[in-house]
């Protein structure tokens, strides 16, 4: 039993990892109608910064919050002069663009920090606490409340302020946006800004696990990908229980079923959502698109 | 251009060019450094798999960046066949029949699922590849890899191993790329036109686009079969980081620079996949990345039709410069997925109906 809390802990804590990527996807995809494969990418590259201002000697929670606000200009940065030429067009064309994205902060990250693993600082204590006879570690509990926290912190946003409501118009309709005077680009780049934020902080709370290479979260954006597909484009709440559900089975399959074990666990999410496809195409939480020709 | 044009259509003269280039081919590795030999061959390995990628993704538009996870396992399937003492045809058949299957049941689940969501689920093939390929270490030999020779030239022809493996490679590539060709000129390669263009038109027309989508992934499975039996008649020697994450991106950006929708832009893909990175890793291996990163945007924003449309792209530029007021503005087009680059393939759009009748 206790060993089964600690698993069950362990993988919320990876889970809400993989939440946060796959809510900054759905994030870039309602408002740009593209999937970011970079996403990942991008937010290695925000963990190296924070990890470059860590050298310079900035305490680590200063660092992490520097790393934060850049990667949201580098967010928006890129929507602005790479991803806006080609949006509105070939669906296709615009996932090898952020593919041909992934590959170049990938390579910036090799260019300035090698490929050689460095070690990150965790920001939460290494002890762990007893919860009902389990022995949890602290760094996953803190990094699921971080998590949730600021999910609450962006749901509240898009709900209750006026930049919500601008962002939620030009995910939903951009053109009928402009014409009641929003400034639809510059939205566009808060978007992809916030979600460059979100990767941050799912790219520093993980890197002490993981230790930094240019590679971290290649295999992250795997398993947020397949929250994304479970849980439904159109639904953050069902990416994230999707990636919680997917944390959490992932390190229970690992331990329980030795045919699997450590190594193959990536493919459970994957033969889940082969068996998901066939009962219902549209996610577990989505709505079925209709599209008009 | 017309007169270019005109020589190339003038039946005779394209006779003649198809047989010297043959003939190049065929006496090139009798006279090329052993070297210079290596590198073509593993060019000609890389475009038969580019050119599957093409096929499903150039062609029918449909995200695959898990064609690496092909390669590797017609790979295997070849070490293993080979290291059983096969015979060499039946281990070619297997190389491309196992991975076929394999790609019918990832197509089957993964076509059911909109455009995008097929990249997403293809992305997951390589990063579960790897450590399958470890895991069932009596096929792969594990982490360590499986060698297999069965590529060294026979006595009887006097040959070196590496122009031996030339013409091995030259054989199965130039049947590859011919067999392409017919494909995507033919009823099918219309079809795979329509679905990229318009699933409800496909569908209207008769063409059921799911079975068109089925039909490109696991036909560009089976040329990534092939190609893994090419990689292990030129390398052999095959292991996990045969079908790595990072490859399989390369290959898409391979065939993207390359020229999508274009039976001689996967060559050039091929070309670009094994030139740049020697190149780059001449330099400085860490270089590599960035510099792949940076072509592909590049090559998107410029030329996004790879480059197998630059001749084109500078003939339309020196005639806009010279009469630059009779020409009315040509739309910008920039999506390497969308156009079809071979003037064929639009031809053949036109002939659909007609030949449904028939």
């Amino acid at each position: 039993m206790g060993t089964f809390i600690q698993l069950v802990v362990d993988g919320l804590s990876t889970g809400s990892i993989y939440a946060a990527l796959a809510l900054a996807i759905v994030l870039v995809n309602q408002a740009t109608g593209l999937i970011n494969f970079a996403q990942g990418g991008m937010a290695v590259l925000s963990a190296y910064t924070a990890y470059a201002f860590l050298q310079l000697g900035l305490p680590l929670i200063v660092a992490i919050l520097v790393a934060v606000v850049i990667s949201f200009l580098m967010g928006a940065v890129i929507e602005r002069l790479l991803v806006r030429r080609f949006e509105g067009g070939d669906p296709d064309t615009a996932v090898v663009v952020t593919i041909g994205l992934l590959t170049l902060v990938t390579g910036i990250s090799a260019v300035l920090w090698g490929y050689n693993n460095l070690a990150f600082p965790s920001l939460f204590p290494l002890t762990s606490v007893e919860i009902l006879g389990a022995v949890v570690s602290v760094r996953s509990l803190a990094t699921t409340v971080t998590i949730v926290a600021i999910m609450v912190v962006l749901q509240v946003l898009f709900l209750r302020t006026k930049l919500g409501l601008a962002l939620r118009a030009v995910a939903d309709n951009p053109g009928s946006a402009a014409f009641s005077g929003l400034p639809v680009g510059r939205l566009l780049m808060v978007g992809w800004g916030l979600a460059a934020v979100l990767g941050a902080i799912a790219g520093v709370l993980v890197a002490p696990q993981l230790t930094l290479t240019p590679g971290m979260l290649d295999t992250a954006l795997v398993y947020a990908l397949a929250a994304v597909i479970l849980g439904g484009l159109s639904s953050p709440i069902g990416c994230v229980v999707a990636a919680s559900a997917i944390g959490v089975l992932e390190n229970l399959v690992a331990v329980y079923v030795p045919l699997i074990g450590h190594d193959l666990k990536i493919a459970v999410p994957f033969v889940l959502i082969f068996v998901i496809l066939v009962i219902r195409p549209q996610g577990l939480f989505g709505r079925k698109v209709v599209v008009r020709v | 251009m017309p007169a270019m044009s005109s020589v190339l259509a003038n039946k005779s003269t394209r006779v003649i060019l198809i047989a010297v280039v043959a003939i190049a081919l065929v006496v090139a590795p009798l006279i090329l450094p052993a070297f210079t030999n290596q590198t073509l061959v593993r060019i000609g390995v890389y475009a038969v798999a580019v050119l599957g990628l093409n096929i499903v993704m150039g062609y029918t538009g449909q995200v695959n960046l898990g064609q690496i996870f092909f390669v590797g396992l017609g790979a295997y399937v070849t070490a293993y066949g080979v290291n059983h003492d096969w015979n060499i045809i039946l281990v070619f058949v297997a190389a491309c029949v196992v991975p076929g299957l394999v790609g019918l049941l990832v197509a089957l689940a993964a076509a059911r699922l909109g455009g995008l969501a097929i990249a997403m689920v293809t992305i997951a093939l390589p990063i579960v590849g790897v450590p399958l390929a470890k895991r069932l270490d009596e096929f792969t030999g594990g982490s360590q890899g499986t060698s297999a020779r069965f590529t060294d030239a026979p006595d009887w022809s006097g040959l070196y191993n590496d122009q031996w493996q030339f013409y091995i490679v030259l054989l199965v590539t130039a049947a590859a790329f011919l067999l392409g060709r017919s494909l995507v000129r033919g009823k099918y390669g219309r079809a795979f036109g329509v679905v990229r263009e318009n699933e409800a038109v496909a569908a209207s027309m008769g063409i059921s686009p799911y079975r068109t989508k089925v039909l490109a992934f696991t036909v560009a499975s089976i040329f990534g079969g092939a190609s893994g039996f090419l990689y292990l008649a030129a390398v052999q020697y095959t292991s996990p980081e045969t079908l790595s994450f990072g490859h399989s991106i390369s290959l898409v950006a391979a065939m993207v620079i390359g020229g999508a929708g274009s039976i001689a832009g996967a060559l050039i893909g091929g070309a670009y996949y094994v030139f740049v990175p020697q190149l780059t890793n001449a330099i400085d291996p860490n270089l590599t990345t960035i510099s792949q990163g940076a072509i592909l945007l590049v090559v998107l924003f410029l030329l996004p039709q790879g480059l197998v449309s630059l001749p084109r792209v500078v003939r339309r530029l020196f005639r806009r410069r010279t009469s630059r007021s009779s020409l009315p503005g040509n739309p910008p087009q920039n999506s390497p997925v969308h156009q079809p680059a071979t003037d064929a393939a639009r031809e053949g759009l036109e002939k659909t109906e007609r030949q449904d009748r028939s």
